[in-house]
């Protein structure tokens, strides 16, 4: 009776009770053969023993920590799975003893009960907050308390383990960005949530000191130490399986010197908690301060808990129909019937006029929803065709509309409502899985992190978009920026500042030359808008001196009475590179040796030189974009580039503390802006606005 | 969209998913914000309340992931992918938006138009 070589048996000891009864034949053994089922499990706990055991080998082998808390980690997960699937198989075998009893003693009643449709549950984005108390939050010295932590998800037969993360006290959450999709879910499935974790600090080796010893250390350790000690030696969870003689016995779990983890809250997720954004859920907490494996949870646990019921993304049925449709409000006979391949997904009949247009997802020729409203009755029997109708009414808007669809024989008709009845229990018992479809990401496979060589200033890692702009016209841009400030005014109430910039135009007549004006009145001077290529950062370390360089000049507010030809005369040189930066990306080169040599003698200048500049930027537009091959731009849309170019560049200089000289842009100037022009001012007002120099901003 | 410090913030926010744009080494989102508890709320143009230190978006790319995502400037992110936005920094926040192995975030946003919208949806309701 007892084979070694059978890996699909049960283990009948000898000389048992068991065995006198199979001899007798009271019991057949196929009672307790395995079937299918039951081999794939024994496989499946083969397999994990033999994981088991190489886990064990590697923790005893394992001489770093970090190591052997992963070798410890998979052990826990292993010894998680035998016992899962254990009880499983031990589930099974009732079940199939009770099925054979039962099925002796009376007929296997009416299998009427209507199983619900399994899904896809996703569980991503874990995060646990930790609740440190402010004085070891913000101690700084003394040691690090660390420990290793990680999650066991389960649901089913399904257990997954999330990566471990080691967490002291520098660390407000817990997070676990792995995203674990359990395929085979029922509606009413459990989803257990348990967080495990262990001290993560000198090496205790449980077991091997005595007792005795272990108290007398304590006491010679130190209070503190000598309590994690202690409590580290305390007997892990074991985990022996004893069953009774039908299942082949395990043995119990080899206690493994080396770190262990102790279950240190755990919660259960149903159905009710699934949304398709994040939520809060209680943790149940074991533990208390005293173990070695403490942390101070905050006691929730914040998740995003998705669900793709099958009846959503798999097709439940097709076939060939003929539909008619009958509008409540027009009354009257309805038309005649077309001729459709129907496809019932999700919430909607889909018809198509081919078979073919479905593989070739080609549009439907018209959908029918099935929602919770939807009403289906079967009519009465047609009399020309001696074949039932299906009825399908909606409400859409205020009125109802009837479908009624046709097949070529009784058996069809009798599977379609078959199949409807189904798809409303699934929806039924799914409930809010079935509104919408939740999206699942399947965690994408990670690129290995590039090596980017550390590059001197963080100009380099900047990233600037891409040159749209260049190729669409300025009626599109002019037109974006009319809706978006009509938009603006929709809102009500304009915003405050825009009365200031209305008193200016009063004021103002035409095209003044006002050296008044705000600093970032010239910001946007930078009349063009980089490529987002690799090789636009080279742009940025001159665009970020000159705006600085600007910035520091326009303090001083002396500078208005600079002629036209000064102007010019101090606008060229810069502008000149600019030109070259603004025009195609083809013609982009690097030059910023030159263009330093420049701006410094700009600045040797004085400010003289450098509010010659900065005029230009005052009068209006036309005369800006003189000196620049792009003159025919209007004005909001160089703003529009000018901002995108000093946004980038100014965070950079901002983030940094760029040994260029520029300076923070936090100090609010507060030089009124009296820069009258006459068109399309307050947009440029916005982006006036908007100067990174006086707030802010970054480019995500 | 005003708030009163230490009280509950509520607001009308839309969900919105923007998928992650791949250029080179990147994942760009296509838009800039402003804002944050560490800079000037004065400064901020599509704040009705001067002194809330909210996160702001203030550009959108054209045709970028944010705006076929339907984000619109002037917004004021509330949560990103459940991270609360209403009280961090500006650089905590552009950390939180530009997670390299992140491909997708999910933002909370609002704006004065939706509760603009609940409240005519509202008022229509209590006529009737």
């Amino acid at each position: 009776m007892f084979c070694r070589n059978q890996t699909a048996r049960a283990t009948v000891a000898r000389g048992s009770a068991l065995e006198m009864e199979i001899r007798r034949g009271k019991f057949r053994k196929s009672v307790f053969l395995d079937t299918s089922q039951d081999s794939d499990i024994q496989k499946k706990i083969d397999h994990e023993i033999r994981m088991r055991d190489g886990a064990c080998k590697l923790l005893a082998a394992c001489s770093q920590r970090d190591q052997a808390l992963e070798a410890a980690k998979s052990l826990q997960t292993c010894s998680t799975r035998i016992m899962a699937y254990m009880s499983e198989l031990q589930r099974m075998k009732e079940a199939q003893v009770m099925q054979k009893v039962t099925r002796r003693s009376s007929d296997a009643g009416p299998m009427d009960d209507r199983l619900p449709c399994k899904g896809k549950v996703a569980i991503s984005d874990l995060r646990i907050p930790l609740m440190w108390k402010d004085t070891e939050y913000f101690k700084n010295k003394g040691e690090l308390h660390r420990c290793a932590v990680f999650c066991l998800l389960q649901l089913g037969g399904e257990i997954f383990d999330t990566d471990m993360v080691i967490v002291d006290r520098t660390l407000t959450d817990i997070c676990f960005d792995n995203t674990i999709v359990f395929s085979e879910a029922g509606p009413g499935f459990e989803l257990r949530v348990e967080l495990y974790s262990c001290c993560s600090e000198d090496d205790y080796s449980a077991g091997s000191t005595p007792r005795k010893l272990a108290s007398k250390l304590s006491s010679s350790l130190g209070r503190s130490a000598g309590k994690k000690l202690r409590a580290a030696m305390e007997p892990g969870p074991c985990s022996p399986v004893s069953n009774g003689g039908a299942a082949p016995l395990l043995l119990p779990v080899p206690s493994v010197p080396g770190p262990k983890y102790h279950l240190l809250a755990h919660t259960t997720l149903s159905l009710s908690h699934v949304q398709d954004s994040f939520r809060t859920h209680d943790l149940t907490i074991s533990g208390n301060e005293e173990c070695s494996y403490w942390l101070p949870l905050y006691g929730s646990m914040c998740c995003r808990l998705a669900a793709q019921p099958h009846c959503m993304t798999q097709q439940m049925m097709s076939g060939c129909l003929k539909v008619k449709v009958r509008w409540q409000q027009c009354g009257g006979d309805p038309q005649s019937w077309t001729k459709v391949y129907a496809v019932l997904k999700g919430t909607s009949l889909f018809c198509y006029h081919r078979q073919e247009d479905v593989e070739a997802n080609i549009e439907p020729a018209f959908t029918i929803g099935i929602n919770k409203d939807t009403r289906i009755r079967a009519s009465e029997k047609d009399p020309h065709s001696k074949v039932q109708n299906i009825c399908i009414s909606n409400q859409y808007g205020g009125e109802e509309v009837t479908h009624t669809l046709t097949t070529d024989s009784r058996e069809d008709t009798h599977r379609w409502m078959e199949a409807f009845w189904q798809h409303f229990y699934d929806m039924s018992q799914w409930k809010q899985c079935c509104d919408d479809l939740m999206k699942i990401e399947l965690p994408s496979p990670r690129k290995p992190a590039p090596v980017t060589p550390k590059q001197g200033s963080l100009y380099h890692e900047m990233v600037i978009e891409s040159s749209d702009d260049l190729s669409s016209t300025v009626s599109d841009i002019l037109a974006r920026r009319m809706q978006e400030l009509e938009l603006r005014s929709q809102l009500g109430t304009s915003p405050t500042w825009m009365s200031v910039f209305e008193e200016n135009n009063a004021k103002s007549a035409g095209r003044t030359r006002h050296c008044t004006s705000r600093l970032s009145g010239h910001s946007p001077c930078t009349p063009h808008r980089l490529p987002r290529s690799p090789a636009s950062p080279h742009r940025c370390p001159q665009l970020g001196l000159l705006s600085s360089d600007a910035s520091l000049t326009s303090d001083s507010d002396s500078h208005c009475s600079t002629s036209p030809c000064s102007q010019h005369h101090g606008w060229p040189e810069p502008s000149s590179s600019f030109s070259l930066l603004s025009s195609s990306p083809s013609r982009l080169r690097p030059r910023t040796l030159s263009l330093d040599a420049k701006l410094s003698t700009l600045r040797g200048r004085g400010y003289g030189g450098g509010g010659a500049f900065q005029c230009p930027c005052q009068p209006p537009p036309s005369s800006l974009l003189a000196p620049l091959p792009i003159s025919s731009r209007s004005p909001r849309s160089q703003r529009s580039t000018q901002t995108t170019l000093s946004c980038s560049s100014s965070t950079s200089s901002n983030s940094s503390s760029n040994s260029e000289g520029s300076h923070s842009p936090e100090s609010s100037e507060g030089v009124p802006f009296s820069r009258p022009s006459p068109a399309r001012r307050s947009l440029r007002n916005l982006r006036a606005r908007l100067d990174p120099r006086n707030w802010l901003q970054s480019q995500v | 969209m005003s708030f009163v410090p230490g009280q509950p913030v509520t607001a009308v926010v839309q969900r919105i998913e923007i998928q992650k744009l791949r250029q080179g080494n990147n994942l760009i989102l296509g838009f800039s914000i402003g804002g944050g508890i560490d800079q000037d709320p004065g400064q901020n143009p599509f704040s009705e309340d001067k002194t809330d230190k909210g996160i702001y978006v203030t550009r959108i790319t054209p045709g970028g992931p944010a705006d076929v995502a339907g984000l619109m400037m002037g917004d004021k992110i509330m949560q990103v992918n459940g991270w609360d936005m209403t009280m961090v920094t500006h650089d905590k926040a552009r950390k939180r938006l530009t997670k390299k192995n992140e491909d997708v975030v999910r933002l909370l946003v609002t704006r004065k138009s939706l509760e603009e919208a609940v409240k005519h949806s509202m008022g229509t309701y209590h006529k009737q």
